[in-house]
């Protein structure tokens, strides 16, 4: 059983001569006593993650070709959940609303991030302190920052501070919460305010590991500052900017607590989409599974991208 | 050498793992047989009849007594006892159906509900013991919103209305004897005001994204002369109209006019209260409880400065409408313990305990008795307005697929408010999306 089930990789094809290299090897892997034993040590722990991991995937893939409302029989469509919810206006909005707000709240959080980490890298008084506090806000759960912060937004009952300062200076003076953009607009600031201090912390690691000896042998050849960080610092900390652009990329992509909040149950994203489809309407559980999948998909798309843009820069 | 040190690393590991696995596992197992443990002593097999309710804080206070008068009359035979839920209860019970029915015997929602759960089989058709008899004593508004196809699902046990709160002492001030039977003359009124005392608002209600919004929608619609629904075929939609369109021009006029602050479109009940309470506002669509928060006295406005009318009705249409609120009783399907459901439906129903409610908490009766009872009338000061208004109270649309198709309206209602899009679109929009709803249902 364990010898068919867990054979790795692809190597189970016996079709022509290429195939037999990793075919001897395979054998191998089996004749050995020990590693046979491992693998019948690691069978159970295999079969738990398939159970736990890739089952309730595959249920959700199969259950997005079904055309399944409420309390009725369901049937197989095939790709019309997907084809109907292309053409669905709120997965329009819904695909808008995350994709502005992911490139504009990680785009910042990574230049304000970097900013941080580049500050609190170096050495001074007081250093462990103003990592700690750079924290803080990080600590938040993002349903309270987000109630928090709609407070200061609104301008109503008793008058957000924000709202107070952006209708005096003039750059918008119409009600923050009343419209769609400028509600994304004041959710990218919010996210960017709660989570930099986790990319600063990435980075920080970053560049914590940053030999000394290469920047001072950069001052001998006379590199100016600008010249280190675009040279030095930036192509040594590329691996730790990976895993933080990539952590949140796909946190911002899902986003549901902090825009379901800010917006009050109005504004759209995906996560929020695949909620209203599958747990507040009772004819839409079709379209919101479809939706999940897509989001489950898009999500490893995005990482495929980063790790092969990021990562093989990272190697040369 | 380091192969062994690694190996004996992960001998290590894996002992952990697999102590830590036991546990959890064995945490697993039992985890469901609390559940059941805890499930069994409050639920159906224990003889306990549980009710539950939506997140209410005055009715929860009520309850224990209301509960423990029933339970002495039946000592020995039921026990009935509460379960309040919260802001979620809806999709909890919806939860709870699709999984068999779950163990609350008389459910206590809100009147937008019964078409769809008793189209869905969840809960019972009551025409039998509900008969129509002892419904001659209901106002038809909350009555019609517990009726769908022929069968009656729910008993009404409190019900609700908007109504136009008005600053009776500012009115007066700038020379105005009665409070406005038009749109027309509401603008007027409100801008006259504004003007004389320099207010921030010349009138509030609920224009959010959600189901307020789509109350006051449907109420500046109804106005006008609109409708959602065919009357008498509720498959058909029949929003798109000039009436239903100027329903929601007028509406959005409020914020063009400037009587309505643009945040309107963020307004629930609790901004609304909040800045007619603070004295800012001359005019507020909102429910009865308000009184309640003028009559606690923790606010700038005396209960003398205020006065309630009848929503005011639209041009083209003949008079007001106001949108029903309220709660009502069920029998849960899955309810073993259905005769004693009953019982205490017919128990919470009853006049005694209605006047009961009526006085203690200003909940508005569902029963046409009540408004003429002296003793009510005259210790509740919401009761002599709501009177005049029964007869303007309308169901929203009744459905079973209004669930959905009330998402819809919140949406372009409030769009339409914004001004993103004009009225005409709007109920086009929602013409071609509500009826999309219903023949995919039906299909």
């Amino acid at each position: 059983m364990a010898e068919r089930a867990t054979g790795p990789g692809t190597g189970a094809r016996p079709s022509g001569g290429l195939v037999l290299g990793p075919l001897r090897t395979l054998t191998n892997e089996f004749t050995d006593k020990e590693r046979r034993l491992a693998y019948i040590l690691v069978t159970p722990a295999l079969a738990i993650i398939l159970a736990i991991a890739l089952f309730p995937l595959l249920y959700a893939i199969w259950l997005s070709f079904q055309e399944i409302i409420i309390n009725q029989s369901s049937s197989f469509v095939g790709l019309q959940n997907y084809v109907e919810m292309f053409q669905d206006p709120d997965f329009h909005s819904a695909l808008r609303n995350t994709t502005v707000f992911t490139v504009l709240s990680v785009s910042l959080e990574l230049v304000a991030g970097m900013a941080i980490a580049l500050a609190l890298s170096r050495a001074f008084k007081g250093r462990g302190i103003a990592r700690a506090t750079a924290l803080a806000p990080w600590a938040f759960p993002p349903a309270i920052a987000a109630v928090m912060w709609r407070l200061m937004f609104q301008d109503q009952v008793g008058g957000g501070i924000v709202a107070y300062l952006i209708k005096s200076s003039g750059i918008y003076t119409h009600p923050i919460l009343g419209n769609d953009a400028a509600l994304i607009g004041a959710a990218v600031l919010v996210d960017a305010w709660k989570t930099t201090p986790f990319m600063a912390l990435l980075l920080l690691a970053g560049l914590q590991v940053i030999p000394q000896d290469v920047y001072e042998a950069t001052k001998v050849d006379g590199a100016t500052s600008w010249q280190q960080f675009w040279r030095v610092t930036l192509p040594l900390v590329r691996p730790a900017m990976l895993v933080a652009l990539l952590f949140r990329t796909l946190d911002a992509w899902r986003v549901y607590d902090l825009l379901w909040v800010m917006g009050n149950r109005q504004l759209n994203s995906l996560s929020v989409y695949v909620y209203n489809g599958v747990k507040i309407s009772q004819l839409d559980f079709s379209l919101g599974n479809a939706a999940a999948v897509f989001v489950f998909l898009s999500s490893i798309a995005i990482a495929f991208v980063f790790i092969k843009v990021l990562g093989t820069r990272a190697v040369e | 050498m380091t192969k062994n040190a690694s190996r004996t690393g992960n001998a290590m590991d894996r002992r952990d793992f697999l102590r830590l696995t036991g546990a959890g596992v064995a945490g697993a197992a039992l985890l469901p047989a609390c559940g059941g443990f805890s499930g069994e002593s409050e639920g159906s097999g224990s003889g306990k009849l549980i009710i539950s309710h939506g997140p209410d804080e005055v009715l929860a206070g009520l309850m224990p007594k209301m509960l423990g008068e029933f339970n002495k009359q039946h000592k020995g035979e039921i026990e009935a006892i509460f379960r309040p839920m919260g802001e979620d209860y809806f999709d909890q019970l919806r939860t709870q159906f699709q999984a068999g029915g779950g163990d609350i015997d008389v459910i206590s929602g809100d009147v937008i509900w019964p078409a769809q759960f008793g189209a869905n089989g969840w809960i019972d058709d009551l025409s039998d013991k509900f008969t129509e008899e002892m419904q001659a004593g209901f106002l038809e508004g909350p009555l019609g919103a517990n009726s769908y196809q022929g069968a009656v699902y729910g008993v009404p046990w409190f019900t609700d209305a908007g109504m136009l709160y008005y600053r009776a002492d500012l009115l007066e001030k700038s020379g105005f004897s009665q409070p406005p039977k038009t749109y027309d003359e509401l603008f007027s009124m409100a801008k006259k005001i504004q003007a004389d005392e320099g207010l921030r608002n010349g009138h509030v209600y609920q224009g959010s994204n959600y189901e307020g919004g789509v109350v006051n929608g449907l109420e500046y619609i109804w106005a006008h002369g609109g409708e959602v629904l065919d009357l008498s075929d509720p498959t058909k939609v029949i929003i798109d109209s000039p009436e239903a369109a100027a329903g929601l021009a007028t509406q959005r006029a409020t914020v063009e006019e400037g009587i309505s602050p643009e945040a309107i479109v963020t307004f629930t009940e609790a901004e609304s209260d909040a800045a007619f309470t603070n004295g800012d506002t001359v005019f507020m669509r909102n429910w009865p409880y308000v009184f309640g928060i003028v009559l606690a006295g923790d606010v700038k406005i005396k209960m003398n400065q205020m006065g309630v009318a009848p929503l005011p009705a639209g041009e083209g249409g003949s008079q007001g409408f106001s949108a029903l609120g309220g709660w009502n009783l069920f029998i849960n399907s899955a309810s073993d313990k259905k005769d004693e459901a009953w019982e205490l439906i017919s128990f919470l129903s009853s006049p005694e305990m209605v006047k009961f409610r009526a006085i203690e908490g200003s909940y508005l009766s569902p029963l046409k008795e009540t408004y003429e009872d002296k003793e009510v009338t005259s210790k509740v000061p919401v009761y002599p307005v709501a009177a005049q208004i029964t007869d303007q109270i309308r169901p929203r649309p009744v459905s079973e697929f209004y669930g959905d198709m009330t998402l819809e309206m919140a949406e372009e209602f409030n769009n339409s408010l914004k001004g993103e899009t004009s009225p005409e679109d709007a109920v086009a929009t929602l013409q071609e999306a509500m009826q999309s709803i219903i023949d995919k249902g039906t299909a």
